[in-house]
């Protein structure tokens, strides 16, 4: 089958390799319909996220139909279709009877790796590195789906695979975050990053009560999309908007009872501190980039609520602790818990409340992959989202 | 007990001691240290099933190929016995082992009696505080050269590493019915450093089938 492969940092091939085969009794193999590269792919693109090794598969974010079940698989057969969550959880361990489905103690098969970095492992993740599991990714004509008894989501309805596919990860992505954000009927949220994820937690604020959301990026197409949506946009690249005082100002002094941090760990920064991340990240004195965390803990009011769905790996330098401290703020994040999220999301789609497709500019093969990483990384072509149908023919 | 506090609804009883055990008196007990050349390996898991049923997991010693890393068969030859082959790389070793202690729900020690390796082990089963589960607790002592250790930890898995991998994959197997794995998935050519990695990860040494 075709593959898109990680070969390396900034090194990205579509190739041929084997086909996935069936290897434990709760395997399912689905042919992918539709997949998708995520923004957090980018994080590995950059070489930000160790133990990628060259070779691996990537995409976490994909769909299909079932084309053969494991002999432990009794709720799936061939010719189902399915959105498979990014998150891959036993269901019977004490986290996924907690549904904290994206810490199962079970789907890592390289849980020592994450227990030496972060103490304990999470769950097992498609595509996204040797320490979340090693797991080969959906950027691919078929891919293995662990546990299939318990995660992918059956798509009963005629919905095209696009309004759906999202549920793979950044539409519930967005929606915990809203959740996390602790969002009380009346509620002034701001959110940072109007990429995909950013999108879906502004939308999933207002479904949440949110009485005004204001959104935080610097690209004209996202922030565009954002307004769309009802959102008050704020452009931090215009020379005279400071985003504090932004933040301030439309919260008439308090601050916004929440903050959303949807960028993580590659943030953009104009300022000098952006410069002088980049450089301690160059001297491997600090692995993440966090001025969005700092402003957002600066932002937040006081009692109020951070939610961190964007991404961080490592460690962290100049985070403003004693202003959490000091404002007595809520800190709350992490992987997604997917699978709580999906069938009720897919309920909203097909009562039609939400389109989840609005998001994608650009539809292409698997052979373009390699190149739309790049597009995207440097933040060309107005790229928002990029789905990949993975048995289009590369001439078409 | 201490009357100092008298409103703790949820608390309950310390478990009684045993080697392995983590608690003495009250206090924490650190695992014991490495001297002598004895190495000594200590871990454990919170396990959704019950004390009896992990206990018959563990006794069918036969069925330890299923979940124990480079175990290739386990015979039962007495009441208390058993001999064990093992294969790690290009290398077998075998070894009988004796039951020293067994007392089903709760306990199984045992000891290596002749042959190419000289370990010794318990494990206990405690039910969790709130009913949460069973702690297993595994307690573990070899005789091994460094140079060798270290050899293993470069191609494969340190001896240690393998105890604590050993409790994960029964953990696995008593919670899903599986182990979960990677090895023969497909992916791209590593490359050399790349095969060296895996290598390093672990990854190299086979996922037990998880079948009984």
């Amino acid at each position: 089958m075709k593959a898109v492969c990680w070969m390396g940092k900034s090194k990205v091939e579509t190739l041929t390799v084997a086909d996935p085969k069936l290897l434990n009794p709760h395997d399912a193999i689905i042919k992918v319909t539709r997949t998708a590269i995520c923004g957090s792919d980018l994080h590995l693109y950059d070489g930000f996220i160790p133990t990628m090794e060259s070779g691996d598969i990537l995409g976490h974010e994909f769909m299909g139909v079932v084309e053969e079940v494991g002999k432990e698989v009794t709720n799936l057969r061939r010719g189902d279709r399915v959105v498979v969550p990014f998150t891959i959880a036993c269901g019977n361990c004490l986290f996924c009877k907690k549904k904290i489905w994206a810490a199962c103690d079970n789907s890592n098969p390289n849980a020592h790796l994450m227990e030496a970095a972060y103490g304990y492992s999470g769950s097992g993740l498609f595509g996204y590195s040797h320490m979340m599991g090693g797991y080969a990714g959906g950027q691919a004509q078929y891919a293995r789906v662990p546990f299939a008894n318990v995660g992918p989501l059956k798509i009963e309805s005629d919905l095209p695979d696009e309004k759906v596919l999202f549920l793979s990860d950044i539409f519930p992505t967005g929606y915990m975050a809203a959740e996390n954000a602790q969002i009380q009927s009346g509620d002034t949220v701001a959110v940072w990053g109007c990429g995909p994820v950013g999108q879906f937690a502004i939308a999933s604020a207002f479904m949440l009560g949110a009485a005004r959301v204001i959104a935080i990026d610097r690209i004209p197409e996202r922030l565009e999309m954002a307004r769309s949506l009802g959102a008050i946009t704020v452009d931090y690249s215009e020379e005279d908007v400071s985003v504090l005082t932004a933040l301030k100002d439309l919260t008439g002094g308090i601050g916004p009872d929440a903050c959303i941090d949807a960028v993580g760990l590659e943030a953009h920064s104009a300022q000098l501190q952006g410069t002088y991340d980049k450089v301690k990240v160059a001297l491997m004195m600090e692995t993440d980039r966090p001025s969005v965390l700092r402003q957002a803990i600066q932002a937040v009011r006081k009692g109020g609520t951070l939610s961190v769905p964007g991404v961080y790996g490592g460690l962290l330098d100049k985070v403003p602790f004693g202003a959490a401290f000091g404002k007595g703020i809520t800190m709350k994040m992490g992987q997604t818990n997917m699978h709580n999220y999906m069938k009720p999301l897919l309920e909203r789609i097909e009562k039609g409340q939400i389109d989840p497709s609005y998001i994608i500019s650009h539809r292409i093969t698997l052979e373009q992959a390699p190149e739309m990483y790049k597009v995207w990384r440097d933040k060309k072509e107005n790229v928002t989202k990029i789905v990949i149908d993975p048995w289009a023919n590369a001439a078409a | 007990m201490s009357s100092a506090l008298k409103e703790k609804p949820y608390a309950e009883e310390v478990p009684t001691t045993s080697p392995a055990s983590v608690i003495l008196n009250g206090r924490y007990l650190p695992p014991p240290e490495d001297k002598d050349g004895r190495l000594w390996v200590r871990t454990s898991a919170l396990i959704q099933a019950s004390t009896n049923d992990l206990y018959a997991m563990w006794r069918n010693v036969e069925a330890a190929p299923g979940w124990q890393e480079q175990i290739k068969h386990v015979a039962v030859t007495g009441e208390r016995t058993s001999h064990w082959v093992m294969q790690s790389g290009e290398k077998t070793i075998e070894w009988d082992s004796e039951i020293l202690a067994d007392e089903p729900g709760r306990r199984i020690a045992w000891r290596s009696i002749g042959g190419d390796s000289d370990n010794a082990g318990e494990v206990i089963f405690e039910q969790a505080p709130g009913s949460r589960g069973t702690v297993v607790t595994v307690l573990q002592a070899f005789r091994i050269d460094k140079l060798t250790s270290a050899w293993e930890t470069f191609t494969g898995r340190n001896p240690k590493q393998a105890v604590i991998e050993n409790l994960r994959h029964f953990k696995a197997l008593a919670e899903t019915g599986e182990i979960p794995r990677t090895q023969g998935q497909p992916h791209e050519d590593r490359g050399l450093i790349g095969k060296m990695k895996i290598s390093t990860y672990g990854e190299k040494v086979p996922t037990p089938s998880g079948s009984n």
